[in-house]
């Protein structure tokens, strides 16, 4: 029947991973525990959210960590710097208060969904990825470690750690829009986060924007990003063209068809820029 | 004392409300029964074919496994006929007879049952059943071109094939105005926030005991004395509380039969609670109904033809149909009248009735038709109804027991705000979204059965109510209890209201919207009669009398039934609902800001309890214009969104305004209450409300429900070509 265990370290985590291949790690469960259907009875789990240090929002050097079984809940109430705005934006879209309150970002980056709400977020941010394994840590790229529908790079026997945000100038915005055939507690049909840093002119000097649930795994759109640069934030929007969607690769599904998805995708990039703008005057 | 006030009209809150929020009200799941087993289904998966093998050993190795059930090892049970079939059964075709043989019918049939130790162990062993499948040939496609008309046993139910009335072709031919309006309303589910479960338990004198989620306890008791071979006395069935049902509580579905019949072979009692994916095949649904209709009008709006055909999906072993046109013949006076319903034999499990069955859906399809033709005839939709008010029922001729519908117009219009709404492009526009108003009738036929309650009282001044009836949350633990209260004179906390329970006085189906029409006139009978035993007269507290009597307690019994009003009048709610909507057009989401509806509903018992039942109809209804589709795959023959994160029930942030209220009415000719009915009402009109808003703000017309954001700008995208 069902095994549970609850390690108290991450090298008791990662030995006890490394001797049994069974073992699901779970953090929030929001992910796992559906995802088992009725075959929940037989699974093995290994429960990381008690590990010490594992949980919290700190900064260092220049780089923010947010430890592994930090939940959403924990992300909207912790006092950040204006760029994480379009975070805690999509922490708020994730299902329900209760999601929330138990669902960890690392959750949803490792549970590597296509409609993952808050793996754009943090994309659009230049996260990295924290891991570590019987050889030590190592860091990745948030967008080389998702590598494709519920793939991810993690090696047998590895655990996620932390993600980490890189720090931005002061001067920095972002923004978050998801839309959904309903209003809340919805999977995603199209989602976009947008971050812009503005120069001593106040002028865009750099954008990150990402798209989601219209490709395999979220997208930014590089070149859009480039032609962002040195533009006034409030004409952001108008740079915008129907071609930025190119490079995303959207399927029919239940909740939507292709074709909406990518004009939707591309209304929802203006309209966060325009929110970006706003939150910028 | 007589209490001061008359409880009957007073907003009193639930009486139940107290057990609901604090987790004392035990539903059909939560009876803590000892040495429970648990009972979990293996479903097919295809959608027509034979069960080639199947293998078990696995599921019987598991842990906790006391039992694999399949048509090989299962007993043969007699199934008898009901006859008559009970009102909310298929009036043609054949029950499922579920693990009697080795037909698959549709994706998601109970093909197996495990019972275990613990629900977690059943659910896993179900998971290792291994089933080989040899598929046949499935209906899993909507097409009209298969239809066929309803048997004669469905024609006779009020779900007739063909109907004319006047020359409805040469009418029509001949109307200065004509519009022709075809639409599509997909399968939805009654997706009620309670699972349907149930517990069996038979004794060792062979009684059985079922504690079931159900809206019509004795026709749970008759259903399983026909389907096992027993007398109906062998059978109790409890079920005080329902969560929501909506309709899918009506019929006793072969669920049941699986928990008794496991709880026979493992001797121990048994609970088998559906998971919500089961819910989607083990119960019924609101079938995907296409429609067509042709109004031809005058250029005063006047009506002169009104033509109205169906087709709505069944199973292919039961015939289930709709009053889906019945709107068409009696909501609005016209001359000449066709209807023509067809039926589709698909492979899915048995439709059922779900909230408004029948109107809700004709209502949709006639009250988008009355949008369009308003506007064919540049006409405002709200003078073009009042033009056509039915002053009797224009089906039968006979007169209406009370019709307040011109009042509901005239009333909700005014708190709308009708008169002033925007009707310039340029009003219309608010910031990037559209702002669209609409409206639509609503019309739900009201009828009355045969009940019985019992009322005991006691020498210290308090009174038990008893009747088989259910509340499946509409209220009537409380209306009840009010009608109880000022019958005897007694504070409303004195009252106790017992249902849900075979062994209580008979009742009829909690459904259609005739709870307190019968069991409000019963429970007033019985203390009527109780009165006339205690020798007082009157109104006032009634234990005095009691008491004077030397009794510790004295109980008497009240009936109801129809009367000759149901011959000669023709009853029915009525509503008017208007809708205002906001409409993004670059991304085609629409937002419902505001709602109003106006009813005539009779005499309303509790106008707290009442207002929530229409606010509750307006939410499912902008679910159903905006969210709810059950999608069916038409390859795989299989509901793909069979769960509540992608079957879109509104949420909060869906929902604006909500206003609901209730106009001058008291229809004593229906019945001695003067109550009419009100559940399925609070639906109807709603959905094409919003419609109509939606073409208001964009130009639109949209023949096809949910109203998708996508639908929207596929449409626009349609038009601009
Ligand atoms: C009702 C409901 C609504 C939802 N709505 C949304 C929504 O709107 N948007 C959205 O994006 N998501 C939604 N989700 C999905 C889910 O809540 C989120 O993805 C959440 O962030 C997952 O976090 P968790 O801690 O619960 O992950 P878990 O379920 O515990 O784990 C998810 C996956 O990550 C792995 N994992 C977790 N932590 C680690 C770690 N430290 N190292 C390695 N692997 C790890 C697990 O093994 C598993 O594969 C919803 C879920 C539910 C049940």
């Amino acid at each position: 029947m069902s095994r549970y265990l609850r390690p108290g370290s991450i090298d008791e985590a990662v030995g006890l991973l490394s001797t049994d291949a069974a073992l699901r790690i779970v953090a929030g469960g929001t992910d796992v525990y559906p995802s088992l259907g009725e075959a929940a009875a037989r699974a093995a789990f290994l429960d990381i959210v008690r590990i010490p240090g594992l949980r919290g929002i700190t900064r260092e050097n220049e780089a923010w960590r947010i430890g592994a079984a930090t939940t959403w809940s924990d992300v909207v109430r912790a006092p950040l710097p204006a760029f994480f705005d379009g975070l805690k934006l999509a922490g708020r879209e994730v299902g329900a208060i209760q999601i929330q309150n138990a669902g960890t970002l690392a959750g949803n980056v490792v549970n590597a969904s296509p409609a993952a709400d808050g793996t754009v977020a943090l994309m659009a941010l230049d996260a990295r990825v924290e891991i570590a394994g019987s050889d030590g840590r190592r860091v990745m790229p948030l967008g080389d470690f998702v590598t494709g529908v519920r793939s991810v790079a993690l090696k047998p026997g590895e655990i996620v750690t932390a993600l980490l945000v890189p720090d931005r100038p002061a001067k920095s915005r972002s923004s978050f829009l998801k839309l959904g055939a309903r209003r809340y507690l919805v999977i995603s049909i199209a989602m976009v986060s947008a971050v812009v840093d503005l120069d001593d002119a106040g002028m865009i000097a750099e954008a990150g924007i990402a798209v989601g649930a219209c490709s395999p795994v979220a997208r930014r759109l590089p070149a859009l990003e480039a032609r962002l640069v040195g533009v006034p934030p409030a004409q952001a929007a108008d740079v915008v063209l129907a071609s930025d969607a190119d490079v995303l690769s959207p399927i029919d599904d239940v909740r939507a068809r292709a074709g909406y998805r990518r004009d939707a995708a591309i209304t929802l990039v203006r309209r966060t820029l325009a929110a970006c703008a706003e939150a910028a005057r | 004392m007589t209490p001061a006030t008359t409880f009957v009209g007073s907003p009193v809150s639930r009486v139940d409300g107290p057990a609901k929020v604090t987790g004392a009200a035990v539903y059909a799941a939560d009876f803590d029964i000892p040495h429970l087993a648990h009972a979990s289904i293996v479903q097919a998966r295809v959608p027509a074919g034979r069960i080639a093998a199947i293998d078990t050993r696995a599921a019987e190795a598991a842990p906790g496994v006391l039992a694999v059930m399949t048509h090989e090892t299962t007993r043969r049970l007699p199934w008898h006929p009901r006859d008559p079939r009970p009102g909310v059964d298929p009036k043609a075709g054949e029950r499922l007879h579920v693990l009697q043989d080795d037909v698959v019918r549709y994706d998601g049939q109970p093909v197996a049952l495990v019972v275990a130790q613990s629900e977690e162990q059943a659910r896993a062993a179900a998971d290792l059943v291994r089933v080989d499948y040899a598929p046949t040939a499935a209906r899993t496609r909507f097409d009209v071109a298969y239809a066929r008309a309803p048997s004669e046993a469905t024609a006779k139910a009020g779900r007739p094939g063909d109907t004319s009335r006047g020359d409805p072709e040469g009418a029509f031919a001949q109307a200065p105005v004509r519009v022709d309006v075809p639409f599509v309303q997909p399968r939805e589910q009654h997706a009620a926030i309670e699972p349907h479960a149930t517990i069996a338990a038979w004794d060792e004198d062979g009684r059985l005991t079922l504690w079931d989620k159900s809206q019509w306890v004795d026709n749970v008791r008759t259903e399983i004395a026909h389907v096992f071979g027993l007398a109906e006395d062998r059978i109790r069935v409890i079920s005080p509380f329902v969560g929501g049902a909506f309709g899918s509580g009506l019929r006793t579905w072969p669920h049941v039969t699986l928990a008794a019949l496991a709880a026979e072979r493992v001797g121990r009692p048994v609970r088998l609670a559906l998971t919500r994916r089961q819910l989607f095949t083990n119960t019924g649904f609101r079938p995907h109904t296409e429609s067509r209709v042709r109004l031809g009008a005058f250029p005063d709006g006047r009506l002169t033809a009104i033509l109205h055909e169906a087709t709505g999906q069944t199973s292919t072993y039961e015939e289930y149909a709709e009053t889906t046109l019945t709107p068409a013949r009696q909501l609005y006076a016209c001359p000449n009248v066709a209807t023509r319903y067809r039926l589709l034999d698909m492979n899915v499990n048995t439709p059922s009735p779900m909230r408004g069955p029948g109107a809700a859906t004709g209502e949709l399809f006639l009250e988008t038709a009355m949008d369009e033709l308003a506007h064919a005839l540049g006409m405002n939709p709200l003078e073009l109804r009042r033009a056509n008010l039915a002053k009797t029922d224009p089906d039968s001729g006979k007169p209406w027991s009370s019709n307040a519908l011109a009042a509901c117009w005239d009333q909700a219009a005014a708190r709308f705000g009708w008169a002033d709404r925007p009707r310039t492009d340029e009003a219309r526009r608010a910031g990037r979204e559209r702002i669209g108003s609409g409206m639509a009738s609503a019309f739900y036929p009201a009828h009355r059965a045969k009940a019985r309650a019992r009322v005991t009282l006691y020498a210290n001044g308090g009174a038990m109510i008893q009747a088989a009836t259910s509340d499946m949350g509409p209220g009537t633990y409380t209306a009840l209890s009010q009608v109880a209260a000022d019958a005897l004179g007694l504070p409303l906390e004195q009252v106790r209201v017992e249902i849900g329970d075979s062994a209580l006085p008979p009742a009829p189906a909690h459904g259609g919207s005739i709870t307190m029409a019968t069991l409000g006139n019963a429970v007033a009978n019985a203390c009527a009669a109780l009165r006339e035993t205690l020798g007082a007269d009157g109104e006032g507290d009634l234990t005095p009398a009691l008491r004077r009597s030397g009794r510790d307690s004295a109980a008497a019994e009240g009936a109801s039934s129809p009367g000759k009003e149901a011959q000669e009048y023709e009853s029915a709610a009525f509503g008017a609902v208007f809708a205002e909507v906001r409409v993004d057009p670059e991304l085609g989401t629409v937002r419902v800001a505001r709602l109003v509806g106006g009813y005539d509903v009779g005499r309303v018992v509790n106008p707290k309890l009442a207002r929530s039942q229409c606010i509750g109809g307006m939410v499912q209804g902008i679910g159903m214009a905006l969210s709810e589709e059950a999608v069916f795959d038409r390859h795989c023959g299989r509901v793909m969104n069979a769960n509540l994160s992608d079957y879109l029930v509104p949420v909060c942030a869906d929902v604006g305004a909500l206003e609901a209220f209730f106009v001058e009415s008291d229809d004593r000719v229906f019945n001695p209450l003067g109550v009419k009915g009100l559940a399925e009402i609070a639906l109807c009109g709603v959905a094409a409300a919003i419609v109509n808003a939606v073409y208001d703000a964009t130009g639109l017309r949209m023949r096809e429900v949910p109203v998708t954001p996508e639908r929207i700008v596929t449409a626009q995208a349609a038009r601009g070509r």
